[in-house]
């Protein structure tokens, strides 16, 4: 994993050099070459990070089966490829053949729109996360201004695609889940915003590269650690994993907004969730550890193992926990975590007013 | 919207209905305004099929009634005979009974506590009481020959004596079983989420309970010490020393912790036996197989008997033919389910599964 990401910075490395040579080139007047390398570029950039969120995603479903198995006394996948790592590729094949039912008192177009709105923007999320610096070159497909509120926008649409598709598929159980997940969703947006702002008052710019860089000697966690848990709390609750699953309960929704679901429409929910995990494992690594920032090792490597322990502190309360009820999350993100993350604010904002030169 | 109420069923298919319960439940958003439960969906006539056979026939279909604690059941059923034909049994045929049905115990409060951490949305510890629950099949299967459904009990006594290998087994396996259990019930009882989650939910009250005939760790959990084996010894319950763990709260917690501590009862019951166990015969001679067909007699006869999931026993009415008349089967968890109206009303969604899952009914049982 480690040596993918390296290869990808040397490329993107390379990639970008070129475009410095292209300039010259120009057609009656026009800057042709300068378009060529951008369309390169942003050709070469877009695969990257469409490879790189499908690697994670396979990834971690390995790891997680496999790391769910030791934990529960089973062998987990081996028969499929060495060490079963193939695995994933087999279930996909194996939910492409399957036949696309489809209820027949359903929303036909919101019920086939709704996995890819809660796909898509995963891998739009990838786009906006710094990868690295290499010399003076930012790893990061789009740089801009306001690319944390850009990466928030994403993580937001997800769960809607989630409502959408439990409405849609006119059933009670997957009306509950959608009902649910729109009710969590509330309950944990309001607190991860709150202590987001104050990781932007403490940076001073919304652009994730900034931020990342405001942390090169103290980061994040450290002044916010209040800011912190609530966020991470967050995270693991928009993800709906356990111990906050109850959009989807298996025991008590039968399968919740994805019960009408299968064959490969259930299998791109299924992909959006762990690409959702790897992304906020990302997220939360770049806003509160620093992201790349690190001694001896190349950026993207530091980045890379972040994000590695928080997706295994993930799949550890997955593996350990059981799930909380309905009112005692409400409780929790109403009562617990918006007191904390307005505390949050209001220390960051007194660190950025007395040692604002900090960061 | 007007009405707000959605009825939505439970089940039959639903992956925590434990098997074909069905509840229709009407909702107030999550909160459950009326819970009605619905059986019948695993009906297999097992009443009149053993009134269909010769008296010893009857045991096969009793056996598959409660199909995890099928040696209860068995035990249940061979009492009633014997009880009604007046057989005397040898003294090791009921040590061996007992010990037998005390690790049938254990197995289904072990599937229960598995399934029960499933419902409250805990993978692992499933995998954990079945991986003690192997062990234990594994003595049955030494013992008896078969993991699941045994036909072990036999009219005045059991079908084969006990090996020296698997008393070793049942040995060693006694030793390991209390440090297995502090790790099983930490994996529930020290969570703060289950604690919270089952904490006040499903509640009956010591009246609730009597009125609606639940028995069993249910009803200890409400504050009522009532246990057959105390209360009205069979087999040489008597002879051994076992408490009967109670809680007044009545609610899912505490049926959890009566469950718990029982196994540990059951444990120790076990190793007591394993002790006091004498040498000698284990069937009565007079009663070997060839005489089995040939029973005959009039009158009735009821043997109360404590199966894992209450108070099990069958009515037995003989009219002088070699088929019973009348095999009545006293079911606990058809009583125990009758409850659920009053343990639901009021709570949420979430907490029907888990009040649910804290009666642990068994189909085959309910719908006999």
């Amino acid at each position: 994993m480690n040596l993918f990401f390296f290869l990808m910075s040397i490329l993107y490395g390379i990639v970008k050099f070129l475009h410095i040579n292209f300039i010259p080139f120009k057609i009656a007047g026009s800057p042709v070459g300068l378009w060529i390398a951008y369309f390169i570029v942003a050709v070469v950039e877009v695969v990257l990070v469409f490879v790189l969120s499908l690697v994670a995603v396979i990834v971690i479903i390995y790891v997680f089966r496999k790391y769910m198995a030791d934990a529960q006394n089973r062998i987990g996948p081996n028969r499929v490829g060495p060490w079963g790592t193939l695995q994933l590729i087999a279930d996909v094949f194996k939910l492409l053949q399957k036949q696309d039912i489809i209820p027949t008192a359903a929303d036909r177009t919101a019920y086939k729109v709704a996995p890819y709105l809660v796909f898509t923007p995963v891998i739009l999320g990838f786009i906006l996360i710094p990868f690295g610096s290499v010399s003076i070159l930012n790893l990061m497909v789009v740089n801009f201004n306001y690319t944390i509120l850009f990466l928030i926008a994403f993580m937001t649409i997800a769960p809607v695609g989630e409502i959408i598709g439990g409405l849609a598929s006119h059933n009670k159980f997957s009306l509950f889940g959608a009902l649910r997940s729109a009710a969590q969703d509330m309950g944990f947006e309001v607190p991860m915003l709150i202590s987001l702002i104050s990781v932007i008052i403490l940076a001073g710019s919304y652009n994730a590269n900034d931020i990342v860089t405001a942390q090169r000697f103290i980061p994040f966690i450290v002044p916010e650690i209040l800011g912190f848990i609530v966020f991470f709390l967050a995270m693991i609750g928009r993800q709906s994993i356990p111990p906050f699953d109850l959009p989807e309960s298996g025991s008590e929704l039968v399968s919740g907004f994805s019960t009408e679901y299968s064959g490969m429409r259930y299998g791109i929910f299924y992909m959006g969730n762990f690409g959702f995990m790897a992304l906020s494992a990302f997220v939360v690594s770049v806003v509160y550890l620093g992201g790349w920032e690190g001694p001896i090792f190349p950026g993207t490597i530091w980045l890379v193992v972040k994000g590695a322990v928080f997706i295994f502190i993930f799949l550890l309360t997955w593996i350990s926990l059981g799930r909380v009820r309905i009112d005692h999350l409400l409780l929790m993100g109403w009562k617990y975590l918006l007191p904390l993350s307005v505390i949050n604010l209001l220390i960051s904002a007194g660190i950025a007013l007395f040692f604002g030169g900090l960061f | 919207m007007e009405d707000k109420v959605i009825e939505v069923n439970f089940g039959p298919q639903h992956p925590s209905t434990h098997g074909v319960l069905r509840i229709k439940v009407k909702l107030d958003g999550e909160i459950i305004v009326e819970a009605q439960p619905v059986i019948g969906y695993l009906h297999r006539n097992a009443e009149k099929l053993a009134e269909m056979g010769g008296y010893p026939k009857g045991m096969i279909y009793i056996d598959r009634l409660d199909y995890v604690a099928a040696l209860n059941m068995e035990l249940g059923y061979v009492l009633a005979v014997e009880d009604l034909m007046g057989v005397q049994v040898p003294e090791r045929a009921q040590w061996i009974r007992m010990m037998m049905v005390e690790l049938n115990r254990e197995a289904s409060h072990l599937i229960w506590l598995g399934t029960h951490g499933l419902d409250m949305g805990m993978l692992t510890p499933f995998f954990y009481c079945f991986r003690e629950r192997e062990r234990i099949l594994r003595i049955l299967d030494e013992v008896t020959g078969s993991r699941l459904l045994y036909n072990y009990f036999a009219i005045g006594g059991i079908y084969s004596d006990v090996t020296p290998k698997a008393f070793e087994m049942i040995r060693t396996w006694t030793e390991d079983f209390v440090k297995k259990m502090e790790e099983i019930q930490s994996i529930l009882g020290k969570s703060y989420i289950y604690v919270s989650r089952t904490k006040d939910v499903g509640k009956l009250t010591a009246e609730d309970v009597l009125s609606y005939g639940v028995t069993g760790p249910m009803q200890r959990a409400s504050g009522i010490k009532r246990d057959v084996r105390k209360d009205a010894p069979y087999l040489f319950y008597d002879k051994v020393n076992f408490e009967i763990p109670t809680r007044t709260e009545g609610d899912v917690y505490a049926r959890f912790l009566v469950r718990i501590e029982e196994m540990r009862q059951s444990a120790s019951i076990v190793k007591q036996v394993l002790e006091k166990i004498p040498q000698g015969e284990f069937y009565n001679k007079k009663y070997s197989k060839p005489m089995l067909v040939r029973l005959k007699t009039t009158g009735e006869s009821y043997v109360p008997t404590e199966s894992p999931k209450g108070e099990f026993a069958i009515h037995l009415i003989g009219d002088g033919s070699s088929i019973p008349y009348r095999v009545r089967i006293r079911s606990p968890s058809f009583a125990n389910l009758s409850s659920i109206p009053t343990m639901l009303k009021g709570y949420k969604i979430a907490d029907l599964t888990a009040a649910v899952s804290s009666i642990d009914p068994v189909f085959g049982e309910v719908d006999r």
